[in-house]
């Protein structure tokens, strides 16, 4: 199924993500009008991508991550740096490994 | 007890994204869409690319012998970590993608090899759980 | 610990002893699974290390790039550019499954478009802004692999920290309790054996004595 793009950022992130066909845009500016649009755009059927940079991630906390929780498979979100180069030092990912499996899989990881 | 209904039924899943039926080489070769329905009902496609690195690990006439996908058996009572892979035609790749010494119908790899070879082979391989 | 409530016979032991049998069974294979997760779970880490590498350079690239269309073409120009563009762009998603968990599969197409495809005003034709939206069309398709790959990991992830949590349920909590119950059985079963067999030498005693 063919699934539209949405973009939450900075001016330059959506300028620039817009030029390249992305359909729906945000541009940030308080916290409780990134969630609820962010919100629209996770419900919605259309959209099976939400670019969204670490710094507005950032800004918006734990509810980010609670949203995250509970959304369906789709759309994917995708945590990208915006113009200058920002990204988060806290890698969602390798916090999952270490609260799942912990230092078992490390151990594998470097025998393997 | 539920506990036991519960472990019965995680057994009980722990196979249902395997085909009904494994297709050969040869098949999966001509066919426009290469894939498989897994028992759950999925599908599961194999790539073009994967089939034709194997097809050219193998002789011509043993493209009917092997089976896709390729099953990877963990079976606890080889020890954890031990995979089977039961077949000639299906021990003949995976020994040569392992470049390991090749034995009459059966293979044992161990979990760094089982890595290695869902790497090289991720379509056309899948893991069988054994009991 | 809270004991099991069992009945010390034949029977009962039996039945426990499959229920460990089963419960051991369990254990392993899950075991067996959890350890495929985490091979097929660091497979995808490391190309997400790749893909995340190349997407996030190519992003800054499209970043240099708009900022010269900002400073050549002007910031309000170039933004009423991205207004007027055509924005319709479709990424075909569908599911695949990796040891029976729905993973993301992605299509891209070509998301690499010409000028006039663009379809912003002609009169706003400009190699700098041609170039800034090619710059994000293609840090646009790197990201969407990107968006696989992520999708993939958490969903494995989240099948990895499920199976944990059941290969630790059994291996903390059921089976210790079905052993302590076997112990149980087996050590009051074995008593009732003694009292039984002193029973019957005090009988055989009692009966000597009166023959």
């Amino acid at each position: 199924m063919g699934f539209k793009i949405a973009v939450v950022g900075d001016q330059d992130t959506v300028t620039g993500f817009a030029l390249a066909g992305a359909t729906y845009t945000h541009i940030y500016t308080t916290k409780e009008e990134a969630l609820a649009k962010l919100g629209e755009f996770l419900a919605s059927d259309e959209i099976g991508l939400v670019l969204i940079t670490h710094r507005i991630v950032e800004e918006l906390g734990y509810e980010f991550r609670r949203m995250m929780r509970a959304k369906r498979l789709l759309p994917l979100v995708l945590r990208i740096s915006d113009k200058t180069g920002y990204v988060s030092k806290v890698d969602e990912l390798r916090e999952i490994i270490k609260r799942t499996v912990g230092a078992e899989i490390m151990v594998k990881r470097e025998g393997s | 007890m539920s506990a036991d209904r519960l472990i019965k039924l995680e057994l009980s899943k722990l196979n249902v994204h395997l085909p009904e039926r494994r297709p050969s080489l040869r098949e999966a070769l001509s066919s426009a869409r290469p894939q498989v329905v897994a028992r759950d009902g999925s599908t599961h496609a194999f790539k073009r690319e994967e089939l034709e690195f194997l097809a050219g690990l193998l002789p011509e006439a043993d493209r009917d012998k092997l089976q896709l996908p390729i099953l990877i058996a963990l079976e606890p009572k080889l020890g954890r970590g031990t995979a089977r892979i039961s077949g000639e035609a299906e021990v003949k790749v995976v020994s040569q993608v392992l470049e390991k010494e090749a034995s009459a119908g059966e293979l044992l790899i161990y979990r760094p090899e089982v890595a290695i070879l869902r790497k090289k082979l991720p379509t056309t391989t899948q893991y069988l759980f054994l009991w | 610990m809270a004991a099991l409530a069992v009945s010390p016979t034949r029977m009962e032991l039996l039945k426990l002893r499959q229920r460990v049998g089963l419960a051991q069974r369990g254990h392993d294979l899950l075991k067996e699974k959890m350890d495929a997760l985490v091979i097929e779970f660091f497979e995808v880490l490391r190309r997400i290390q790749e893909a995340r590498m190349k997407a996030l350079e190519q992003l800054s690239v499209a970043h240099r790039a708009l900022s010269m269309c900002f400073a050549i073409v002007g910031t309000l120009e170039t933004k009423q550019a991205s207004k007027e563009t055509r924005r319709e762009l479709q990424v075909e998603i569908s599911t695949r499954h990796i040891m029976g968990i729905a993973v993301p599969a992605v299509e891209v197409r070509e998301v690499e478009r010409n000028a006039l495809v663009r379809g912003y005003g002609l009169h706003m034709t400009s190699s700098v802004l041609d170039e800034a939206s090619r710059e994000f069309e293609r840090a646009l398709k790197l990201l969407i692999e990107l968006a696989e790959l992520e999708g993939s990991a958490f969903a494995l992830a989240r099948e990895l920290e499920k199976t944990k949590r059941r290969v630790n349920a059994l291996e903390y909590i059921l089976i210790p309790r079905l052993k302590e119950a076997l112990k149980f059985i087996m050590m009051r079963l074995d008593e009732m054996e003694r009292e039984n067999f002193s029973r019957l030498k005090r009988i055989k005693a009692m009966l000597e004595e009166r023959g």
